[in-house]
């Protein structure tokens, strides 16, 4: 065995809390390490080459790389391996920046830290044996989840690209909550031109099937070949595809969450989106005094929506400005907590606004009081530190985006992961932030956070082409982290077989010993740790990697 | 006089792939801090965690292990962490035993919960911490 | 309940009967008038015995990997034994298409490495001097012929019945002369009561376990312990070099055999839900420590968990290998 150990600097990151020639210098004496060596950045040419050069230099059989988290820069480093004809799982990473430099200040504890990360990797990786990516077919189609704004762009980004589509909605038409606008700003089209424009090119498409009315009810296989039951109003349709962008929008706030607010108890009490769908309906006087309150189920910790909606300044603004267009005379005022017109051409619209005569008054607002002649809000001047009591004729509630309704059961269907606020959870928040934790499965536009509607769009794009990559080839690799069993020590007892949640292990009923479907198997390792003689065992997780893991971790020095 | 040396702890945990060890990947790009005892072993899934390697890293001079899985019901591989559950639980109770239930947890912290993650690791070593010290 | 009642020499007949029909084997006791042993009888009964109050090892050790290749058999065992014979099918190291599995009522037993054993006597040499059964009997949860396919109770008016459970047990129970009779009768083994829980600390079981050798003795003569190769066979889970020597530079002191508690505590816990406490571990411990103390123990709190009672019925899936969505709630911290 000939073991090279690289260690990333990753600038100052790992650096300055950890000893990093110190580290070098230290693994150098261990047992079949044959080159041990620090680097500002690995990731870096110069790093690779380091990296390369030595494996041929020192007919290198096993790579230790401690830098940043394993789910970082995976693909580069092993394919450093592969172009050097070692096999890419003889690669161990070990995190010494996520899980040791950034998590403590003691460059002492931090270098011992590392240490024991490093041997504990060192040891298991000793158990390593070359493990073959199996190659497997896929389906090039998708399924697409939601039919707004995002949905619909992604699918026909994919249709585009020739792959068949299967586009999923819930309601009894395509276009999501986009419909509804009757003006989309900055464009100033409406939402529902904006959709027909989508809705039929893409119904014009032959290899686009578009359910509406339906939802997913069951989800099954892995990756390239899963398998979709789709309920729809006409019964039961199945299909099997490649993967799924999942883009199932976002649930407005609904303000009878803060009884305090008096929506729906009084018509004076609008929000946004019922300006929008039903504004020019409503009785005004001819001079209205209207307000308009910011963050309406948005940085509101108390009722667990800490974060910020993106979208609901610039409707205020709006809300605002049509008020202003229709009735000149009008007196608007609008209470923000800060403004966040962050899109482009945001700021622009916020002063023209300004210009226009809506007032803009950063205020805690803390009663809102409905009389019979008026609606009375009374609040904090943040700026000024004054409590004021003024009367309106309507107040706008701009609201802000909660979590999709069917979130939780479109998680559980898909297996992928939530996160505090409800949201879908991205694989990594920068870089990964259109995958989820489970391969094939993308997540586009606001269901995986609040989006505006161009960000929305591209999203989908996005996830799609993320998609597109995956399938395009028709094949895909598959990590080899699965189940094999060792036919001299099973007993055939099949604890395994009973335990097996994917239902992969099947008995042979001659031999009296278990086996593994591989194409099945979904690799948690459970069969391993169930079968009491670890007959069964998970590739790469062996017992005796992680058992010598743990000695690593311990290991007195 | 002798000064006192604190003895600080070694706790290994055993970390899921798809949640908490993406917790604590989060919690260090966070920058968020925990004690340099806390050790953390990758497994794809908390079901993985074979009640053998707890034993083993106990007698190995481990003085506390957690095993960090998917809330129950969130488990990406669908029921993985229910016999998590199970083994754990009995493990506990065999531990208990002994008397030595308070070596080994079982925590569960999604991938978003970094600061869950942090709380959980840094409750269990201060506790053990202070046992250790003879608190 | 319908059962019949018999008398050894009516057992003796109907089994006579049934090896009669050719490829039938009985497993059960053998007494020679020196000494009780197991066992399996082919074509005749010969010095059979219904019941044996010697203990020197669990026969369901003779059960593993039995596929009996269309032979039928009958196992007249206690009540321990078909425990372990019952987890040994879930187990699928038996299959017990043609197995008629019949529980014997046990008084108890006296360990065979014991001085003055006398061989006669049966269920009497027990009830006279209650002292002498094995701490495994003395804490027996089921020493009552209630598991299985069949069971041969004694009243308290010293009667022998035969009591079906399954159908399989009622063709034993057809082997038998005489008329069914609707069961009335008090037994005369009752049922156990809860034990204490098992507590020790890490101090005595050192103290006792400082005398093992590691024969491994008493995984070779567990009923239960059915892997056909053991994780401890070979070097892969005894600790070595680095490995062996941390803990002593991390809490000065390891233990000696290497290995040693890693092996019994990871034994017990692979055997806590199966572990039917027959103690034949300990009967095998050529050192003398008590491991039934410490696995029943621990096996008893474990099943005591998931409401799981080891051999009762073949029904029961084994606690590792199934859940409940809805359960220990305060499981994690």
């Amino acid at each position: 065995m000939k073991i090279g150990v690289f260690i990333c600097h990753c600038g100052h990151n790992i650096k300055h809390t950890v000893d990093v020639e110190t580290l070098a210098e230290y693994f150098r004496k261990y047992p079949h390490v044959a080159v041990s060596d620090d680097y500002p950045f690995l990731c870096s040419e110069p790093g690779q080459n380091m990296i390369t050069d030595s494996i041929e230099q020192h007919g290198l059989d096993r790579v230790i790389v401690a830098s940043c988290a394993p789910s970082l820069h995976g693909e580069l480093f092993k394919d450093l391996l592969r172009k050097k004809g070692v096999n890419p799982f003889l690669l161990r990473r070990v995190s010494i920046r996520e899980h040791c430099s950034w998590v403590g200040d003691d460059v002492e504890e931090n270098t011992e830290k590392a240490k024991r990360l490093i041997l504990s990797g060192l040891y298991g990786s000793a158990h390593y044996v070359p493990l073959e990516e199996k190659q497997v077919e896929v389906n090039k189609s998708a399924l697409i989840l939601g039919g707004g704004v995002s949905g619909l762009s992604a699918a026909l980004f994919l249709s585009n690209m020739g792959m068949q589509v299967y586009l999923v909605e819930q309601a009894a038409e395509l276009g999501g909550r986009v419909r509804e606008l009757k003006s989309v700003w900055p464009s100033r089209k409406a939402g529902a031109d904006i959709i027909a424009g989508m809705e039929n090119e893409l119904r014009g498409r032959d290899n686009a099937a578009v359910f509406t009315s339906s939802k997913l009810s069951n989800f099954e296989g892995f990756f390239g070949n899963y398998q979709a039951t789709v309920a729809t109003p006409d019964g039961e349709e199945r299909f099997a595809v490649g993967g799924v962008v999942v883009a199932i929008g976002f649930e407005p706030f609904d303000p009878q969450i803060k009884p305090e607010l008096f929506y729906g108890r009084d018509p004076r009490i609008v929000t946004t989106l019922d300006l929008e769908r039903s504004g020019d309906g409503l009785k005004l006087p001819d001079n209205p005094r209207v307000a308009v309150l910011h963050c309406v189920g948005s940085r509101d910790e108390q009722i667990g929506r800490p974060y910020c909606s993106r979208i609901c300044c610039i409707n205020a603004l709006r809300a605002a400005e049509a008020v202003k267009e229709r009735f000149d005379g009008s007196y608007v005022e609008s209470f923000y907590m800060d403004m966040r017109a962050h899109p482009r051409g945001g700021e622009e619209f916020f002063e023209d606004t300004q210009e226009k005569g809506v007032l803009f008054t950063r205020g805690n607002i803390a009663e809102i009081v409905p009389e019979p002649q008026g609606i009375v809000v009374r609040g904090e001047d943040t700026l000024f530190g004054e409590v004021f009591e003024r009367e309106f004729d309507l107040v706008v509630l701009s609201i802000g985006m909660s979590a999709p309704a069917t979130g939780k059961e479109v998680a559980n269907l898909l297996k992928i992961s939530l996160d505090k606020d409800n949201f879908f959870l991205e694989a990594h928040i920068k870089l990964r932030p259109f995958d989820t934790a489970v391969k094939g499965i993308f997540i586009a536009g606001s269901c995986s956070g609040p989006k505006d509607v161009e960000e929305s769009i591209n999203h989908g794009r996005a996830s799609a082409l993320k998609l597109y990559g995956f399938l395009n080839l028709g094949y895909a690799f598959v990590d080899p982290f699965i189940s094999v069993v060792d036919p001299k020590r099973c007993s055939g007892c099949r604890v395994c077989e009973q335990a097996c949640v994917a239902r992969a292990i099947k008995f042979d009923e001659e031999k009296h010993i278990a086996h593994v479907e591989e194409a099945a198997c979904m690799g948690c390792g459970l069969c391993n740790a169930t079968c009491p003689s670890s007959a069964i065992s998970l590739r790469g997780y062996v017992d005796t990697v992680i058992a010598d893991e743990i000695s690593g971790l311990l290991e007195a020095m | 006089m002798e000064e006192k040396i604190e003895k600080n702890p070694e706790i290994v945990g055993f970390a899921c792939s798809y949640c908490t060890f993406k917790a604590s990947e989060m919690a260090g790009s966070l920058r968020m801090k925990y004690p340099e005892g806390v050790k953390l072993i990758q497994v794809p899934c908390s079901s993985r965690v074979d009640p053998a390697f707890v034993i083993k890293a106990i007698l190995e001079g481990a003085d506390g292990v957690f095993v960090a899985g998917c809330h129950p019901g969130d488990c990406h591989f669908i029921k993985g962490n229910f016999f998590t559950r199970r083994k754990i639980a009995a493990l506990k109770e065999m531990l208990d035993a002994f008397g030595m239930k308070d070596r080994l947890r079982l925590f569960w912290v999604s991938a978003a919960e970094a600061r869950r993650f942090i709380e959980k690791v840094t409750g269990m070593y201060n506790e053990i911490k202070e046992k250790k010290n003879g608190g | 309940m319908v059962g019949k009642k018999v008398t050894n020499g009516q057992i003796e007949s109907a089994l006579n009967t049934f090896l009669a029909a050719g490829d039938c084997l009985v497993l059960g006791f053998e007494k020679d008038g020196t000494a009780m042993r197991h066992r399996v009888f082919k074509n005749t009964l010969e010095n059979m015995s219904v019941t044996n109050h010697i203990f020197a090892l669990n026969g369901g050790i003779y059960l593993r990997r039995l596929f009996s290749k269309g032979a039928k058999i009958i196992l007249l065992l206690r009540p321990c034994e078909i425990r372990s014979y019952v987890e040994l099918v879930k187990l699928s190291q038996i299959e017990a298409e043609n197995i008629i599995a019949v529980s014997v009522d046990c008084s108890g037993t006296i360990s065979s490495k014991a001085d003055d054993v006398p061989v006669d006597g049966g269920y009497d040499v027990l009830s006279q001097d209650p002292g002498r059964a094995r701490f495994a009997c003395a804490n027996c949860r089921e020493r009552r012929g209630v598991v299985g396919d069949a069971g041969i109770r004694r009243d308290v008016n010293g009667q022998y019945w035969v009591l079906p459970y399954t159908e399989k047990g009622g063709t034993f129970l057809a082997l038998i002369e005489g008329p069914e009779e609707e069961v009335s009768a008090h037994m005369a083994v009752p049922a156990a009561g809860k034990g204490a829980v098992f507590q020790v600390d890490m101090a005595e079981f050192a103290k006792d376990f400082s005398r093992c050798i590691m024969c491994m003795n008493c995984r070779d003569m567990c009923p239960v312990c059915y892997c056909v190769d053991c994780v401890f066979n070979g070097d892969d889970y005894l600790p070595k070099g680095d490995a062996l020597f941390n803990k002593i530079f991390r809490t000065g002191s390891t233990e000696m055999p290497r290995g040693r508690d890693l092996f019994h505590l990871i034994r017990m816990y692979h055997v806590s839900q199966t572990c039917v406490g027959c103690g034949a571990c300990e009967e095998a411990c050529p050192q003398g420590i008590p491991l039934t103390k410490y696995f029943k123990g621990v096996s008893e709190r474990l099943q005591g968990m998931f409401a799981y009672m080891s051999g009762r019925s073949p029904e029961e899936p084994l606690p590792f290998v199934t859940f409940l969505e809805d359960e220990l709630k305060d499981a994690a911290d």
